[in-house]
């Protein structure tokens, strides 16, 4: 479904992303985890179409999707959240999801739009709150809202940053079983986390980027096992440096 | 009616054209002080379609504001990446060159013995349509509202549609709209030309009024004040713009009572506003407020919606 062939990006003399194979097939919930400046979000910023690759390429659904410009990729079902909420602050929280589905098709929008946001309202706990102007929402709820708003336009492929940073365990809890009973059943979801036990919870498939580079792939166990990765994020373990 | 009020009603209609200009842009998030360029090239074309080539007056406004729209279009192309102050700086350095073109604008033609045309710094004589039409300021001052009733009908249809919400997400976060399929060039694009068609219609009603412009009529302030009238107004509602309006030319100028001071009083009224209502008296949080909080108890009953805890509504999967 997605695919990136020797994705790299530089800005400036950095390099954010080096050579990066990454494929991702069927539904379910891919982890995507690395430490702070390790490409995570660099890399849903080319596949959302906001940044072109130096090098490389991304296919979606079969499509070379890199050249394109974000509103192409966008309309060809592809859906995100950002890792500081974004959200359309002087609107309220059901203009914000009215807004999200302005840009789909006539076909899609006239079918259910109403009905799907209600329902997005309700399964996010946002029903009550729907009258209100979005800026003030608390932090986790405006997470949710962004939940909300993405599900909002039903994509394909569903690109989630950090939706639990900054939240209680509690409120990690609660979006953890949004992403699973709500988000993930029959689409794909890619989640950039650093909270652990929600990747272990959600994630049958996770990858580690270090200085923008893959460095492991497997079962959230294996990976989290593996000294390369455990080196990445803590440091060397032993031995001489 | 006596000439006065005709006279100060007048010019509170056609400045609102300009107000409503600057607040689209507005609406898009995008700061211009260069509207006034596009109610100079629409008064310009307007006046010389009926004093030059003849033509009536409801043809030559629309032709005043297809240039406008039309110079609109091409200053949208090099301003597109400019954002923020950047875009505010393009746009004045636009409306600048505009106005010393027409300073050296020269295009007459002689008729009934007399030379008829803009004539650079000296400006542009001789526009009588209404004279020789026997229109009186009364039926001239209908007309402005009518075109202006038009344009807030547009902007009423456009607040309810999917245009006009496309026209706010990218006002409130052009990279957020982006990343949900709005195709930011064409709307930026789009937004420009509208706020140089309908600055358009202003300027050419405004030199069939006056029977004559000089550059200088479309200096800086006439930008800064267009932009004004949203801010003190109200950035809600396409109605803050003519609240901005009324209360500069309406209040300030025609009632006389701070005459001489009009100015200090104005420009103290917007550095008072932008702090304490940065987006105007009709800002969204009103508009909210008249429509969720006050209207509603009136209008229908309110529709109590349940709480749901996402745990009892966790089969209503998507």
């Amino acid at each position: 479904m997605l695919r990136t062939e020797g994705l790299t990006r530089y800005f400036g003399g950095l390099r954010a992303l080096a050579g990066v194979d990454y494929s991702l097939e069927g539904e379910g919930v891919f982890g995507l985890i690395g430490p702070n400046g390790s490409g995570k979000t660099t890399l849903f910023n080319i596949i959302t179409g906001l940044y072109r690759p130096s090098a490389g390429r991304v296919t979606f659904m079969g499509k070379d999707i890199s050249r394109l410009g974000p509103h192409r990729v966008i309309a060809m079902g592809i859906a995100r959240t950002f890792q500081t909420p974004r959200i359309y602050a002087r609107m309220t929280v059901r203009e914000n999801l009215l807004a999200a589905q302005h840009t789909l098709a006539r076909a899609a929008r006239a079918a259910d739009r109403a009905a799907r946001i209600d329902r997005m309202l309700e399964v996010t706990g946002l029903a009550a709150r729907r009258d209100e102007l979005a800026k003030n929402l608390p932090l986790p709820e405006q997470r949710r809202l962004e939940l909300a708003r993405a599900l909002a336009r039903a994509p394909k492929l569903l690109l989630l940053d950090e939706p639990a940073g900054g939240m209680t365990p509690a409120e990690t809890d609660e979006m953890a079983r949004l992403i699973e009973e709500v988000a993930a059943p029959g689409r794909t979801c890619i989640v950039i986390e650093h909270k652990m036990d929600m990747i272990a919870r959600l994630c049958a498939d996770v990858c580690v980027l270090n200085f923008g580079a893959k460095i492991a792939e497997g079962t959230p166990d294996e990976v989290l096992k593996d000294p390369v990765v455990l080196e990445a994020y803590i440091g060397r373990t032993g031995g001489p440096s | 009616m006596d000439e006065y009020t005709i006279q100060v009603l007048s010019n509170i209609g056609m400045f609102s054209f300009i107000a409503l200009s600057a607040y689209l842009l507005l609406m898009t998030g995008e700061i211009s002080f260069g509207q006034q360029a596009f109610f100079a090239i629409g008064a310009y074309a307007s006046g010389i379609a009926t004093s030059m080539w003849g033509w009536g007056l409801g043809l030559g406004i629309l032709w005043g504001a297809l240039v406008a729209a039309a110079a609109a279009f091409l200053l949208a192309w090099p301003t597109l990446r400019l954002r923020g102050l950047y875009f505010a700086i393009g746009t004045l350095a636009f409306a600048e060159m505009v106005r010393l073109v027409f300073e050296i604008f020269r295009y007459q033609v002689e008729i009934d013995g007399e030379l008829v045309g803009p004539d650079g710094s000296d400006g542009f004589r001789g526009v009588r349509y209404t004279f020789e039409n026997d229109i009186s300021n009364f039926q001239y001052m209908l007309l402005i509202y009518v075109l202006l009733a038009a344009v807030l009908v547009f902007f009423f249809l456009m607040g309810r549609s999917r245009l006009g919400a496309i026209f706010r997400m990218l006002g409130e976060d052009e990279l957020l709209a982006e990343m949900q399929g709005v195709n930011r060039t064409f709307y930026k694009v789009l937004a420009t030309v509208l706020a140089g068609f309908i600055a358009g219609i202003g300027g050419a009603l405004y030199v069939h009024l006056n029977t004559y412009v000089e550059p200088k009529i479309f200096n800086v302030m006439l930008g800064v004040h267009s932009l004004a009238y949203g801010l003190i107004g109200g950035l809600g509602t396409s109605l803050g713009p003519l609240l901005g309006v009324a209360i500069d030319i309406g209040l300030l100028e025609s009632i006389r009572i701070f005459t001489g001071y009009r100015m200090i009083v104005f420009g103290g009224l917007v550095a008072v506003l932008l702090i304490v209502r940065p987006r105007g008296l009709l800002d969204e949080e009103v508009v909210h407020w008249l429509k969720y909080r006050m209207w509603r108890p009136f209008a229908r009953p309110v529709r109590r919606q349940p709480d749901a805890t996402p745990r009892e509504v966790r089969d209503a999967q998507d």
